[in-house]
């Protein structure tokens, strides 16, 4: 069991070795280029039509996280078609604004 | 002269042996799931080695804040690893080791839904 608990920490570590590195994305322009979002992710307790469960709470999350998953939900990784519909047309800079100002909202 | 015996020894004790391994082999293995069977806490524990203990501080910065998520996301999200919608390697290969059950999702949800921490934004 310590052996993989170690295992498991390991892998995260050399993760974050190799990790992704953080684009610096504006708070403010992201703010802006966030409206489309809010319809869904700023209605508290707000729900994906199917599979039926609560869209999810940004504020307060990772930049590099968001990036990564809006990203994946652009180039097909993440498949949830609105999702994708949402995110087919951002830019890397517009993803990092909209990452850096969910990242900012405090917890 | 007295007759060679007709049956080779080296074969007869390959036999038992065979015969001894074919009837062991179902029970060793059932003892070594039982030696590698993980428990809830094992797994919530691997949860943590990587998001934090309450998952609220991960482990590097393109890891997710699991700590004050919807359990029912959470729970999409966990199934999503096993069933091909997301292609995480690290959290596909956890869900392949893992081995979490309906039971253990819905807790292991519950459990990081109920701590301190992400928030709604705001129009």
């Amino acid at each position: 069991m310590r052996l993989l608990i170690a295992a498991l920490v390991g892998t995260g570590l050399t993760c974050l070795a190799a990790g992704n590195c953080l684009a610096e994305g504006n708070v403010d322009a992201g703010r802006e280029k966030a409206q489309t979002c809010t319809g869904c992710h700023a209605v508290e307790g707000y729900f994906n039509v199917y599979p039926s469960y609560r869209v999810p709470k940004l504020g307060g999350q990772n930049a590099a996280y968001v990036e990564s998953a809006l990203k994946q939900y652009r180039d097909g990784g993440r498949k949830h078609p609105t999702m994708h519909a949402n995110a087919w047309n951002l830019s890397d800079a517009d993803i990092a604004d909209i990452a850096a100002y969910f990242s900012s909202v405090s917890q | 002269m007295r007759k060679k015996q007709t049956f080779p020894r080296p074969a007869l004790v390959l036999t038992l042996l065979l015969g001894m391994l074919a009837v062991g082999l179902p029970a060793a293995a059932d003892d070594d799931d039982d030696e590698f069977a993980l428990s809830f806490e094992d797994k919530q524990a691997a949860c943590a080695a990587c998001h934090g203990e309450k998952g609220d501080k991960p482990l590097a910065p393109d890891y997710p804040v699991l700590a004050g998520q919807y359990a029912d996301y959470l729970a999409n999200s966990l199934k999503s690893y096993g069933n091909g919608q997301r292609n995480h390697p690290i959290m596909v290969q956890q869900i392949e080791i893992l081995e979490l059950s309906d039971d253990d999702i819905e807790r292991l949800a519950a459990y990081f839904a109920a701590q301190k921490g992400l928030t709604t934004i705001s129009r």
